[in-house]
C-alpha cells in the first residue's frame, strides 16, 4: 500500500504545475510521513523487484526535491521546504544519506528575499537535519561537517550584522528581528550536539547575546527572546575545547556569580547591608554617591555597563537567570554545582527586603548618603529580585531532589523572610508559593513544629488566594468598616450600588475584577503538598479548620482527598475528628481514586476463606467450566498470589490429587473431587481464617486424612481469630469458625458494594442459604 | 528488553570456589528471564546488612574493617576505597532514586551521614549502646531507622541531620539535632533486621525481628506497635512485600516464612485494628517453608522480585534460593556463590517505561569524605551554608525545558510542520499572488479586535467609538500600505516575469542564429560538391569529344530541381 501511495506523491509532485504545489503540500508531507517503512528501509541489500521500484521512486523524489529547492518561483521553494523536512522526518538515516545537494540548496534558500516562512521553516528543516545526523558519524562527515558553518553563518547574517573589531570580529543584532528567536532557538538545539563546529562560533555568539541579554531602554527584545538568548548562553561553555570544558563551566558560574554580587552592589547603594560572605573572594566595589546609581563598565561576561535602578534589576533578574540556565541546563560531563555561593547570593539578595514603614527600620538600615527618592524606587523594585532568587532557588529544588536536605531549612528561612514583608506582591506569592510546595513535597514529613510554624502566615495567604472573590462578600465587608468608620466619627464613601440593587447581593457573583489563574493554581497546589506532607499533629486546629473550609469551597479534588488522607488526628475528650469525605464523595463519586478510597478492594482480595464454603454447590459447574478453559485464572480466587501463579499450577494439580485439601482455591478441591461429606466440609471450614497453613508439605505427600488436619488445625487456628484463650476442644472451634464465617458473609454486602466482587457476593449469599 | 537481576555480595571463607567466582565479592546476577551471572566486583567480603546500591555505585562495608569499598557499576571496578574511624557495621543508602547519601552504622553505635557528592560527611551521637546492625531509609527519603544489639530501634530524620541551619529550639527542647527523633524499644533482644513499608503517607509501617524470636510492626512515625508476632524461631532476616501485605521471614536453619498481615475479615486495617494490637499473634513452626536441604545455612538475606511473586533468599551455604510465593514453598536454586552470601539487593528491572524512575542526572565518581574542617559554619554567620559546599553530578536532561514545549521545539519533532506554520505559510503566498486578496483578512481581524474590547462598562462607550474610529483610520493606512507593498511586490513580480521572458527570446534569438549559420555551412559545401561534380561532367564530356556546356546545362537543369528540394528541406 505504501509503495502506492509513495508513486502517486512523485507522481503528483512531478506533474503539478510549480504554482499549484502549495495547496497540496500538506497532503503530500502527510502521505510521505505515512510510507515512512518504505523511506526508511535499508536500499541496496535485497535486489528484490519490488525494491529497485522503490529506490526508483526514492530517487525520483529526491532529485524533484533537490530541482524544487533551486526553483525559481517562490511557491516551488517553499513546497520543496516542507516536503524536505517530511522526507527527513519519515526516512531518517535512509533518506539522508546522499542528502547533501538538498542542504546546499536549503542554505542558500537563507540568503535569498524568499517569504518569511519559507525561510523560518528552512531554519528549522535545517536543524532537525543536523540534529539527526548527530548519532551517525558517516552522515556527519557528509553533511554536518561542510555545512553546519555556512548555515550558522547564514543564521547569524539573518539576526546580526557583523562588525569588524580591533580584538577580532563581533555581531551587533538587528533589532525588530523576526528571526532572532527561532535563530537563538536552533543554535540552542544544536551547540551541545556539535559543540567543536561551533567553537569558531564562539567568541561572535557570546557578544551577540551579552548584547541582547544587556539591552538597555532603547533597543527592545520580547521575554520569550530574552529567555532563549539566557540559554544559549548558559550552554556557551560547551564551544570552549574538550578538555577545558568542564573548566569554563566553573568559570562562567563563578564570573555569573561574582556580577551579580557587583551589580548588588549598585543596586542596594542606598541601604547598608547587614549581609557579610561566606566566601572570602567576594568584595564589595567603591561607588561615587553623587553619580545615578549604575555601573559605566562591562562585567566579566561581557555585558554592558547600565544607569538607573530599573536597568540594574533588570540586569541582576537576567544573571539569576543564567546562573539558573547554566546549573539545570545538561551538561557535557560532571560539574561541581556551587551551591554555597548559590545560597550566599541568594541570602544577600533576600536579606534586604522593604521596610514596613519608612520610619521602621528593622532589618533594613538606611544610607544616609542616598536620596529617599532612590530607595523608593529600590522598594518598589525590590519583589522582581525575590522573585528572580524564588525561581532560581526553586531550580535547584527540582534539580537535585532529595539532596536538597541539607539546605531546604536555609530555602525556607529565606522564602518566609521574604514573604513577611513583601506579600502583597502577587509574583511574590505566587513564587513562594511554587517553591514553598517544592520543598514540602520533598522534606516536609521530617519538618519541625518551629519550620511548620514559620510557615503559618503563607498557609493563611494561599487560603485566601485559593477563593474566588465574591461580590457579595466584598461588599458586606466594605459596609461593615464603613460602619466602624462611622461609629469613629469618619464620613467613609460606602459603594452605593451594593445597597441599591438588593439582587446583587443575593447573587454569588464571582467579582468580575482581573482573575489570576498562576497565583491560584500555586496556592492551591501549594495547600495539596502541605496536606499531603506536613504532619498533621504541627497544624493548629483554626489552620486546619481554615485550610478544610477553602478545599470545600474550591472543591479541589486533589486537595480533599490529601486533606481525607491525613485526617485531623483524634484528640483526647473529644469523639473521632471530621473529615471531608463527604464533600469528596458527593462531589467525585465516579473518580477512581475516590472509589479506592471510599470502598477499599484491599483486604477483600488477600484473603478469601469463604471460597471454600460454596465449593460443593458449584462443584458441577466448575467442572464444565475447567473443561472448556483448561488453564485460565480462577475468577474466584483473587489471591492476588495464587492468581499470578494460576497457569502453571492448574495442570499439575489437576493430576494429583494429594495437596487438594491443603489448598484454599476451590479449583484443586474440584478437581479432587473429594468434598461430599459434612465432616470434611466441615473441617475445610475450620481452614478458612488460616490461609498460610501447611504449604510446607510436598505435593508428593499423601492424602491427609480430615481428621489429622482437624488436629493439626487447633492450635493454628486460635490466634487467627484472635482469641486470646487457650485451644480449644475440636467442635467447638469448628462452631466457632462457622460462626464466624456466617457473620462475616451477612455483614458482606454492607462492605464490599463495588460491582467486581457482586458474584462473589451472590455466591456467598446463595451459600449462606443453602448453609442455613 | 525486560529482564529483572539482583546484586548478592558474600562474605570471606575458607572454601575455595570455581574459578570465575575466585576473588569475587560481590556478583550482578540476572534472575528474569534466564538466571546467570552478568558481572562480578571482586576483593570485597561484607557481612549482612552492609551492602547498598545505588544507580551508579555499590557501596561494601568490609567485614572486620574500618573501610567501605565503592565500586563504580558504570565501569565496572572498584572505585574507591574509603576508611572510617570506626568498623562499620551496617549500610544504607537514602532516596532510593539518585543515593546521594550513604548511611553508615559504625561498631561505637553511631551514625555516620555521607553525602557521596559533595563529601561532606556528619556523625550522630552514639545513641545506641551496641553496634549497629540494621539500617533502613523510608521511602520518602526523610527517616532513618536504626537497629542496633541493645534491643532498641532509633529514628531519626535526615534533614534534621543535615541541616545546615538549625530551627531555632524552644528552651526546654535540648535536644542536639543530631539525635534521634524516637526509640522503639519494645524488643527484648538484640535487633536483627529491619524493613520498612512502601507507604510515603503518613501511616507506612516498619516490621523489626530481633532475637527474642519476635517480629514487631509498628508505626515507625509515633512509635505505636500495631502488631506483635511470635516466631517460633529467631528471624535472620526480613523482607516485606511491595504492597505490605505480608513479610517474609528467614531462620537460621535455612527455612522461610511468609506472615500475613491481612487475616480478618475486618474493613478495617487489620495492624490499626486497635482491640487486635495488645495481642501478640503466634506464627506457627510447621507453616515454615522447607529449604531443599538441610545443609543451607542460615538465611542471611531476603528480598523479593518486582512483581512480589518470588522471593530469594541467601544462605550461609553460598547459594541463592527462590522461592514460589503463591505455592508458599522452595522452586529452585538461582546460583551458588560457595562462600556465605550475606546480602541480595533486587535491582529494579530494566526496560520498563516508567517516567518517574528517569534519572535526571548522574554521578559518575563519588566525592570522598573531606577530612579538613571546609564545611564549619562560617564564624561570622552561623546556619550559613559554607562556599566551598559543591554539588558534583552530571545533569542529563533538563527539567527546566520540559516545563513548556516552545512552539519551535513542536514544530522541530513534528512529521513535517505544524499546521500553524503551514497556514501561516500559504497565507503568504497567496498574499504575494494577490493583493486584493489580503484586505478582506484585515477587515476580519479588525472587527475580532473590536469585540475583545467590548466588554469595557457602558460608560465608556465613546471612549470605545474614539477608539474604533481611531482604529479603523489605522487599518485604512495599514491597508494603504499593504496595497502600496503589493504594487510593489506585483511590480516586482512583473519585472521579473519581463526579464525572464526576454531570457527566453534572446535564447530564441541565439538558437536561430546558430541555425542559420549551420545552414549557411551546409549550403556551401553543397555548392562546392555541386560545382566540382559539374567540373567533373565537363571533363569527362570533353574526354569523350561531346560538347561539354551542353552536358553541363543539362546538369544545371537537374540540379537545380534537386537544389531547389534541399533548400525547401533546409528551410523547414
Amino acid at each position: 500500500m505504501a509503495s502506492t501511495t509513495l508513486r502517486a506523491v512523485t507522481h503528483r509532485l512531478t506533474t503539478t504545475p510549480v504554482e499549484q504545489l502549495p495547496s497540496i503540500t500538506a497532503f503530500l508531507a502527510t502521505s510521505l510521513s505515512d510510507c515512512s517503512d518504505l523511506l526508511s528501509a535499508p536500499q541496496g541489500q535485497k535486489a528484490g523487484k519490488g525494491d529497485s521500484d522503490h529506490a526508483v521512486q526514492i530517487h525520483k523524489l529526491k532529485t524533484r526535491l533537490a530541482s524544487l529547492v533551486q526553483d525559481r518561483t517562490v511557491e516551488g521553494r517553499w513546497t520543496a521546504v516542507v516536503l524536505a523536512k517530511a522526507t527527513v522526518e519519515a526516512g531518517q538515516w535512509e533518506i539522508l544519506r546522499g542528502y547533501e545537494p538538498i542542504v546546499r540548496g536549503l542554505i542558500g534558500i537563507l540568503a535569498k528575499p524568499d517569504p518569511l516562512s519559507t525561510r523560518k521553516m528552512c531554519i528549522i528543516t535545517l536543524t532537525r537535519i543536523f540534529h539527526l545526523t548527530y548519532q551517525y558519524p558517516t552522515l556527519v562527515r557528509e553533511i554536518t561537517t561542510p555545512h553546519l558553518p555556512g548555515f550558522v553563518t547564514a543564521v547569524l547574517n539573518l539576526v546580526s550584522t557583523l562588525v569588524k573589531t580591533a580584538s577580532g570580529s563581533v555581531r551587533k543584532p538587528k533589532p525588530n528581528n523576526p528571526f532572532t528567536e527561532l535563530a537563538l532557538h536552533a543554535i540552542l538545539e544544536l551547540i551541545p550536539r556539535h559543540p567543536t563546529i561551533f567553537r569558531p562560533f564562539g567568541t561572535q555568539l557570546s557578544s551577540l547575546l551579552a548584547e541582547i541579554l544587556s539591552s538597555s531602554a532603547h533597543v527592545f527584545f520580547p521575554e520569550s527572546v530574552q529567555e532563549v538568548a539566557v540559554q544559549v548562553f548558559a550552554s556557551l561553555y560547551r564551544c570552549a575545547p574538550k578538555d577545558k570544558s568542564g573548566a569554563e563551566w566553573i568559570d562562567r558560574c563563578k564570573s555569573t556569580v561574582l556580577s551579580a554580587h557587583r551589580a548588588a552592589d549598585h543596586v542596594f547603594r542606598a541601604v547598608s547591608e547587614q549581609w557579610e560572605s561566606v566566601d572570602p573572594s567576594v568584595v564589595h566595589t567603591k561607588q561615587h554617591y553623587s553619580d545615578e546609581a549604575g555601573d559605566s563598565s562591562a562585567d566579566a561576561l561581557g555585558f554592558q555597563g547600565w544607569s538607573g535602578i530599573h536597568s540594574g534589576v533588570n540586569r541582576l533578574i537576567t544573571l539569576l537567570r543564567v546562573l539558573s540556565g547554566i546549573i539545570s541546563m545538561p551538561a557535557a560531563a560532571t560539574v561541581p554545582i556551587p551551591l554555597g555561593s548559590i545560597l550566599d547570593l541568594t541570602s544577600r539578595l533576600a536579606s534586604v527586603t522593604v521596610p514596613s514603614s519608612e520610619a521602621n527600620q528593622s532589618g533594613v538600615q538606611f544610607n544616609s548618603q542616598i536620596s529617599r527618592d532612590e530607595r523608593e524606587v529600590l522598594w518598589a523594585e525590590l519583589p522582581r529580585i525575590h522573585v528572580a532568587c524564588m525561581n532560581l532557588l526553586e531550580d535547584v529544588v527540582c534539580l537535585l531532589e532529595n539532596s536538597t536536605a541539607s539546605i531546604s531549612q536555609n530555602i525556607v528561612d529565606q522564602v518566609t523572610w521574604i514573604f513577611k514583608s513583601e506579600n502583597y506582591s502577587r509574583d511574590v506569592r505566587t513564587a513562594s508559593y511554587k517553591l514553598l510546595s517544592s520543598v514540602v513535597r520533598i522534606h516536609g514529613p521530617a519538618m519541625a513544629k518551629q519550620t511548620v510554624a514559620s510557615t503559618m502566615g503563607i498557609i493563611r495567604s494561599s487560603c485566601n488566594d485559593v477563593l474566588p472573590e465574591y461580590e457579595d462578600q466584598n461588599a458586606s465587608g466594605k459596609s461593615q468598616s464603613d460602619s466602624k468608620s462611622k461609629n469613629k466619627g469618619g464620613t467613609g464613601t460606602a459603594n452605593a450600588d451594593s445597597f441599591l440593587d438588593p439582587e446583587l447581593r443575593k447573587k454569588q457573583q464571582v467579582k468580575a475584577g482581573p482573575q489570576f489563574p498562576h497565583l491560584q493554581d500555586a496556592a492551591s497546589a501549594f495547600l495539596r503538598d502541605f496536606l499531603a506532607s506536613i504532619s498533621p499533629q504541627l497544624l493548629s486546629p483554626s489552620i486546619r479548620a481554615e485550610v478544610d473550609r477553602t478545599i470545600i469551597l474550591t472543591s479541589d479534588k486533589k486537595a480533599m482527598l490529601a486533606s481525607v488522607l491525613n485526617p485531623i488526628p483524634a484528640a483526647k475528650g473529644r469523639g473521632a475528628g471530621s473529615s471531608l469525605m463527604p464533600f469528596l464523595v458527593r462531589g467525585y463519586s465516579d473518580e477512581m481514586a475516590v472509589e479506592a478510597l471510599v470502598r477499599p478492594r484491599m483486604p477483600v482480595i488477600m484473603t478469601a476463606p469463604e471460597l471454600d464454603a460454596y465449593v460443593e454447590m458449584e462443584e458441577d459447574e466448575e467442572a464444565e467450566e475447567i473443561a472448556d478453559r483448561p488453564v485460565v485464572a480462577n475468577p474466584q480466587s483473587s489471591t492476588f498470589m495464587t492468581g499470578i501463579a494460576m497457569p502453571t499450577r492448574a495442570p499439575t494439580t489437576e493430576a494429583s490429587a494429594a495437596s487438594s485439601v491443603q489448598k484454599r482455591t476451590y479449583f484443586e478441591e474440584t478437581a479432587a473431587g473429594v468434598q461430599s461429606s459434612t465432616a470434611e466440609q466441615q473441617s475445610a471450614q475450620i481452614k478458612k481464617p488460616r490461609i498460610d497453613a501447611e504449604e510446607d508439605t510436598p505435593a508428593s505427600v499423601p492424602v491427609f486424612q480430615p481428621s489429622k488436619i482437624a488436629a493439626t488445625m487447633v492450635p493454628k487456628q486460635v490466634p487467627a481469630v484472635s482469641q486470646p484463650s487457650a485451644p480449644q476442644p475440636v467442635s467447638e472451634a469448628v462452631d466457632v469458625a462457622t460462626l464466624s464465617v456466617d457473620d462475616s458473609d451477612d455483614e458482606l454486602p454492607a462492605l464490599n458494594i463495588d460491582p467486581d466482587t457482586d458474584d462473589e457476593d451472590e455466591d456467598d449469599d446463595e451459600d449462606t442459604a443453602m448453609d442455613g | 528488553m525486560l529482564s529483572e537481576s539482583f546484586i548478592a555480595s558474600t562474605l570471606a571463607s575458607a572454601k575455595t570456589p570455581t574459578a570465575t567466582l575466585r576473588d569475587v565479592g560481590i556478583c550482578v546476577q540476572e534472575l528474569q528471564p534466564s538466571p546467570q551471572l552478568r558481572s562480578t566486583f571482586k576483593k570485597s567480603s561484607t557481612s549482612t546488612n552492609c551492602l547498598a546500591v545505588t544507580p551508579s555505585h555499590i557501596f561494601a562495608a568490609q567485614a572486620d574493617k574500618a573501610v567501605v569499598h565503592v565500586y563504580s557499576r558504570e565501569k565496572g571496578n572498584q572505585e574507591a576505597l574509603v576508611p572510617f574511624p570506626e568498623r562499620i557495621r551496617s549500610i544504607a543508602v537514602a532516596d532510593a532514586k539518585y543515593g546521594d547519601v550513604l548511611i553508615l552504622g559504625t561498631e561505637g553505635g553511631r551514625l555516620i551521614l555521607w553525602e557521596t557528592c559533595t563529601g561532606r560527611q556528619l556523625a550522630t551521637t552514639a545513641s545506641h549502646l551496641q553496634p549497629v546492625t540494621s539500617i533502613v531509609v523510608d521511602p520518602t527519603s526523610n527517616f532513618i531507622l536504626s537497629g542496633s544489639d541493645d534491643a532498641s530501634i532509633h529514628v531519626w530524620s535526615i534533614p534534621n541531620i543535615l541541616s545546615f541551619s538549625k530551627p531555632a529550639h524552644s528552651g526546654r527542647d535540648r535536644q542536639p539535632a543530631n539525635a534521634p527523633i524516637r526509640t522503639f524499644s519494645n524488643h527484648r533482644g538484640g535487633i536483627t533486621s529491619l524493613a520498612v513499608g512502601h507507604s510515603s503517607g503518613r501511616h507506612n509501617i516498619a516490621v523489626s525481628t530481633a532475637k527474642d524470636n519476635t517480629a514487631i510492626a509498628w508505626d515507625y512515625q509515633t512509635g505505636q506497635v500495631l502488631r506483635t508476632y511470635l516466631l517460633p524461631f529467631f528471624a535472620t532476616c526480613v523482607a516485606l512485600d511491595p504492597v505490605d501485605r505480608a513479610f517474609y521471614v528467614g531462620y537460621e536453619n535455612g527455612s522461610a516464612q511468609s506472615v500475613d498481615l491481612y487475616r480478618s475479615q475486618s474493613s478495617q486495617h487489620p495492624l490499626h485494628d486497635a482491640s487486635l494490637q495488645a495481642t501478640p499473634a503466634q506464627v506457627s513452626a510447621e507453616d515454615r517453608w522447607l529449604p531443599p536441604a538441610a545443609d543451607s545455612g542460615t538465611v542471611k538475606a531476603l528480598t523479593l522480585s518486582y512483581d512480589g511473586t518470588i522471593l530469594l533468599s541467601a544462605h550461609e551455604s553460598g547459594k541463592v534460593l527462590s522461592w514460589n510465593i503463591a505455592r508458599r514453598k522452595f522452586t529452585a536454586s538461582v546460583a551458588d556463590y560457595t562462600h556465605p552470601v550475606t546480602n541480595l539487593v533486587m535491582l529494579s528491572p530494566s526496560g520498563l517505561l516508567s517516567p518517574s524512575q528517569e534519572l535526571k542526572r548522574v554521578t559518575h565518581t563519588i566525592i570522598k569524605p573531606r577530612i579538613d574542617n571546609s564545611f564549619a559554619d562560617p564564624a561570622h554567620a552561623p546556619g550559613a551554608v559554607p562556599a566551598e559546599y559543591k554539588f558534583h553530578t552530571h545533569v542529563v536532561t533538563s527539567s527546566a525545558q520540559s516545563r513548556k514545549p516552545s512552539p519551535f521545539s513542536q514544530a522541530l519533532t513534528h512529521a513535517f510542520f505544524p499546521e500553524s506554520m503551514i497556514e501561516e505559510g500559504l497565507a503568504e503566498l497567496a498574499a504575494l499572488q494577490s493583493p486584493d486578496a489580503l484586505n478582506p483578512v484585515r477587515v476580519v481581524a479588525g472587527t475580532a479586535s473590536t469585540d475583545h474590547s467590548a466588554p469595557t462598562p457602558m460608560e465608556e462607550d465613546s471612549r470605545v467609538a474614539d477608539l474604533e474610529r481611531e482604529l479603523a483610520t489605522l487599518q485604512k493606512k495599514v491597508a494603504l500600505n499593504d496595497t502600496a507593498r503589493q504594487a510593489n511586490v506585483s511590480e516586482v513580480v512583473q519585472l521579473r516575469s519581463t526579464v525572464t521572458q526576454l531570457q527566453d527570446y534572446i535564447n530564441e534569438l541565439h538558437e536561430k542564429q546558430e541555425a542559420a549559420h549551420a545552414d549557411r555551412v551546409k549550403r556551401q559545401a553543397r555548392k562546392e560538391e555541386r560545382e566540382t561534380k559539374r567540373r567533373q561532367a565537363w571533363l569527362a564530356a570533353e574526354k569523350k569529344g561531346r560538347n561539354g556546356d551542353a552536358a553541363m546545362k543539362k546538369m544545371e537543369i537537374d540540379e537545380d530541381v534537386l537544389t531547389s528540394d534541399s533548400d525547401d528541406q533546409s528551410d523547414e
